[in-house]
């Protein structure tokens, strides 16, 4: 077995019994999953199954009932929002969420810079010392640097166009694919996509779609929720299904189609 | 009357100036925390009280500046962590009375150390007064425009053109979404706190001068930096600065028309005349939440 061969079937998140109870309604119940790197692992379920509510319990936002959720040999369950990401797990969210104010470029250089600096501001001072125009070479050079890696990121999403455009003038389908670029642009380790796929038109479905092929043969581990289920199967490597906060199944896509639990939970007319 | 009411333009420059200091103060704060901080005119009164006092046991007046500056911001760190930071999952309404009592306790703090007395500070160059076409200024008029000009360029370069400054606006922004992908929250709020009151420290020093400095100033100049913070819009530093100039002129100009009791009424007024037009405020965007 060749390294690259050991990274990729390595398990990087690992959730394990996870439960999540709001008052008497339980979201989440005993869930336990793996994503490994250089995998798309397809989260399907109707309304309600708890998918989102897991995203939150994995990405730090919400704190799990009962359960652990860990990165490798790191466990994530208990630590902030902030430094979960900066261990490396990245989120886009049902509706894309847009910082304001800011430019398509800036969004991500903002992103690639909170990264960078490992949540730590203010940063290294020979990047902020001198920030005006007259600033030194040094800091030219990573300004020209983080320039050069925003565009490459956007011209792959297809936005290359919007880059100087600010965020709160984007159609819905260009701020899905920004959202989509900001959250590879950091390079995650998982990457969480919630619905990618909801609101856009067949050129855009088709964009985000190679950017989850690139990003898996980048050795990011992607766990994709998402309600087209025709391209759910079509993209995922292994599908695990949720019902009212419990896993009902776990496999291969066709294998996982073909069941018929699953077939039952959604009424057999989504999966066709 | 001509060149009456022209100097009262000129005078109310010049507080316009301080309460656009405070106001940024206030827009720095609530912008990253969400939280209006009725404590920033306290700020100001530190920052005056310290450099007076210490100036006056002898120590040279840029050296008393510099600490008074560092004092009002270890100020607003304390402010931070000891009151506002324990409280970070109360609601915005127990922060905001939260930060009332901040302002209350730091005047109590300023009696209680420097008493009910005025102290003076000497300007800090001497000379003639400045002949602006028909009025005069005080030569540390131009301290204090020179303090704005700065501040609020420092600002500017702050925001457009750093990392930090940019990540700060992201967060603004977008607070969750921030967060998600590792910007430090907490750690721009502590912030906040200490470059409001650095920036409001810094302002008393320089009006002292003008004005004297007294244990409840920070009452009246809280107020006008509130009131100028609103007038710009509550979410704009351009804001702050153009509505402290519009509240010091309009203040300063009634209460030399008027009598210097309508200064504080006339203020108010403008406020809520804006507010009925103009509800985001002279430079705010109106609001537009998904």
């Amino acid at each position: 077995m060749t390294a690259a061969t050991a990274m990729r079937s390595a398990t990087t998140l690992e959730v394990r019994g996870v439960t999540v109870r709001f008052g008497g309604v339980i979201a989440v119940d005993d869930v336990s999953l793996s994503a490994r790197t250089g995998e798309v692992l397809g989260v399907m379920g109707p309304n309600g199954a708890g998918k989102t509510t897991l995203f939150n319990v994995i990405s730090g936002v919400q704190q799990p009932t009962a359960g652990t959720v860990s990165l490798g040999d790191t466990a994530l369950t208990g630590r902030a929002v902030e430094a979960v990401a900066s261990m490396g797990v990245t989120r886009t969210f049902q509706t894309p969420l847009m910082f304001w104010g800011l430019t398509v470029r800036e969004s991500i250089e903002v992103a690639v810079t909170a990264r960078d600096f490992g949540g730590t501001y203010p940063p290294a001072p020979h990047r902020e010392l001198i920030a005006c125009g007259l600033g030194s070479a040094g800091r030219r050079r990573v300004e020209s640097a983080l320039r050069e890696r925003a565009d490459a990121v956007l011209a792959r999403a297809g936005i290359a166009a919007t880059a100087d455009r600010l965020t709160e003038s984007l159609a819905f389908g260009e701020e899905r694919l920004l959202e989509l670029a900001r959250a590879l642009a950091v390079q995650p380790t998982v990457l969480l996509l919630d619905e990618p796929l909801s609101g856009l038109n067949p050129d855009e479905i088709e964009a985000v779609i190679a950017s989850i092929r690139a990003a898996r043969a980048d050795g990011v581990a992607v766990v994709l929720v998402e309600h087209a289920v025709g391209e759910l199967l079509a993209i995922a490597d292994r599908v695990v299904v949720l019902d009212h906060g419990r896993k009902i199944a776990e496999g291969p896509p066709q294998a996982v189609a073909a069941d018929p639990i699953v077939i039952d939970a959604y009424i057999g007319d989504e999966l066709e | 009357m001509i060149e009456s009411l022209w100097q009262y333009v000129l005078a109310g420059v010049v507080v316009g100036a301080i309460y656009a200091l405070i106001a940024a103060g206030f827009v720095l704060i609530y912008q990253v925390t969400g939280l209006i901080n009725f404590a920033q005119g306290e700020f100001a009164m530190i920052g005056a009280m310290t450099a007076a006092s210490l100036a006056t046991a002898g120590m040279p007046a840029p050296a008393a500046a510099g600490i008074a500056v560092v004092v009002a911001a270890a100020t607003g760190a304390l402010c931070y962590l000891l009151a506002i930071r324990p409280a970070r999952a109360a609601t915005g309404v127990t922060l905001i009375f939260i930060t009332l009592g901040l302002d209350v306790a730091l005047r109590g703090l300023g009696l209680f150390v420097w008493g009910t007395n005025p102290l003076s500070l000497n300007a800090f160059t001497g000379g003639a007064a400045i002949h602006v076409f028909s009025g005069v200024l005080p030569p540390q008029a131009m301290w204090v425009l020179l303090t704005d000009l700065l501040v609020f360029a420092a600002l500017y370069v702050f925001f457009r053109h750093t990392y930090a400054g940019t990540a700060v606006r992201a967060a603004v922004a977008n607070p969750p979404i921030a967060s998600t992908f590792g910007i430090p929250l907490r750690t721009f709020a502590f912030w906040s706190f200490v470059v409001a009151a650095a920036i409001g420290g810094l302002g008393g020093v320089v009006i002292a001068p003008i004005t004297s400095a007294t244990y409840d100033m920070g009452l009246t100049f809280g107020l006008a930096g509130f009131v100028a913070a609103v007038l710009g819009g509550l979410e704009s530093l351009p804001g702050a600065l153009l509505g402290g100039f519009v509240l010091g002129i309009v203040t300063k100009v009634a209460g030399g028309v008027l009598s210097t009791g309508w200064e504080e009424g006339v203020g108010f007024l403008i406020l809520v005349i804006v507010l009925v037009l103009r509800p985001q405020g002279l430079l705010g965007r109106a609001a537009r939440r998904a």
